[in-house]
C-alpha cells in the first residue's frame, strides 16, 4: 500500500521506540532491545540545525491544533476509525496543554516550576507541573504508576 | 501462549504456586519461567485471587488495512511531533534555562509521536506494515554506522 514519502530519521526513531515498547509488553526482550538499537541509530542521525528557542515550538503547535488534528479527526470520524480518533482526542488535548504551559512559562519564567516537579504520562504525553504525581491522568485516566518524573 | 505476572498487583497469596504443575510460577525474580510454563495452560491465571497473572500470546491477528487518508494525516502529525521533540531536546541541552521544562516537552512529544506511529499502521511488531518497513530499511546497508544486522535479526525473529 502506498502512503507517502519515506519517514524522517526522527520519525523512524519514534516508530522504533513504539515497537520496542510493544515487544516489551509482549515479553519479547530480545526484539525490544533490537528495536531500541535501531531507535538509537535514528536518534543520533536526527537533530535540529542552529540555535533554538521555546518560541520555535509555537508554529508547530498552532499548525497541529488548527490543521493537523482537524484533518485527522474529520477523516477518522468519517470512516469510523475509533483508534485513530482516540489518538487524536488525547493528542489535541495534550498539545493544548503544551501551548498553555509555554504561554505561562513565557510570562512567569522559572518561577512556574519553583517548588514543583514535572511529570509526563507515558500513555498520552500529558505534562503535570505539581508537587506530587497525579493519582490519575486527567487526559487518558492512566494511574500514577504510568507517570515518569523528569 | 504463556503466563506473565504483574508484580505490582501480586498480593503474594501464592495460589499460583499451588496450582502450577511445573513450578514455572515459583521463581526468585517474580517472573514466570517461560521454559517451564505450559502453552495455553492458564491454571495460575484462573487461580490468582488478585488478577496479577495474565496470558501473553505468541500469535497476533492480521489487522484490517488502515485508511490511506487517516495514515497520511497521522504521518504528518508524527513528523510535526518529532520536530517539536528535537527542538525540546536541543533546548534541554543548550543550558539557557528551562532545561527541565524542555526535557518534559521533548518526552511528551515522543509519547505523542509514538501514538501517531501506532495508529498509523505500526501497532504490531509482527504486522505486515512493520515487516515492509524493516525490509525497506535493508536498503540502508552500507550507510555509515547503520546496524543492518539488527534489521536482519528482527525480520528473522518476527516471522
Amino acid at each position: 500500500m502506498e502512503y507517502k514519502e519515506p519517514h524522517s530519521n526522527g520519525a523512524l526513531a519514534s516508530i522504533c521506540t513504539n515497537l520496542s515498547k510493544a515487544c516489551d509488553k509482549q515479553m519479547r526482550p530480545t526484539e525490544a532491545g533490537l528495536f531500541g538499537k535501531l531507535a538509537a541509530y535514528f536518534s543520533q542521525s536526527a537533530g535540529v540545525v542552529g540555535p533554538v528557542s521555546f518560541n520555535d515550538l509555537d508554529a508547530y503547535i498552532a499548525s497541529d491544533s488548527e490543521s493537523g488534528y482537524v484533518v485527522a479527526e474529520s477523516r477518522a470520524q468519517q470512516i469510523g476509525d475509533r483508534g485513530a480518533l482516540r489518538c487524536v482526542t488525547w493528542g489535541k488535548k495534550v498539545t493544548a496543554i503544551h501551548k498553555s504551559i509555554l504561554t505561562r512559562y513565557a510570562k512567569q519564567g522559572n518561577s512556574l516550576l519553583e517548588g514543583n516537579n514535572l511529570y509526563v504520562c507515558e500513555a498520552c504525553g500529558f505534562i503535570a507541573i505539581a508537587k506530587e504525581v497525579p493519582e490519575l491522568c486527567p487526559i487518558c485516566k492512566a494511574p500514577a504508576s504510568r507517570f515518569s518524573k523528569i | 501462549m504463556h503466563a506473565a505476572r504483574n508484580i505490582a498487583l501480586c498480593t503474594k497469596d501464592c495460589l499460583c504456586l499451588f496450582i502450577c504443575p511445573t513450578g514455572a510460577t515459583d521463581t526468585e525474580n517474580g517472573q514466570i519461567d517461560f521454559t517451564k510454563c505450559l502453552d495455553g495452560c492458564r491454571l495460575c491465571v484462573d487461580a490468582c485471587p488478585s488478577h496479577a497473572l495474565y496470558l501473553v500470546f505468541d500469535r497476533y491477528p492480521v489487522k484490517p488495512d488502515k485508511d490511506v487518508a487517516v495514515v497520511s494525516a497521522l504521518d504528518n502529525l508524527l513528523e510535526s511531533k518529532v520536530k517539536q521533540e528535537l527542538i525540546g531536546a536541543a533546548l534541554a541541552q543548550d543550558g539557557s534555562g528551562g532545561a527541565k521544562l524542555a526535557k518534559a516537552i521533548a518526552h511528551s512529544d515522543r509519547v505523542l509521536a509514538e501514538d501517531c506511529a501506532r495508529e498509523a499502521r505500526y501497532m504490531l511488531p509482527q504486522g505486515s506494515e512493520t515487516r515492509e518497513l524493516l525490509t525497506e530499511l535493508l536498503a540502508r546497508r552500507g550507510d555509515p554506522g547503520f546496524p543492518v544486522e539488527v534489521v536482519e535479526q528482527l525480520l528473522e525473529l518476527l516471522q
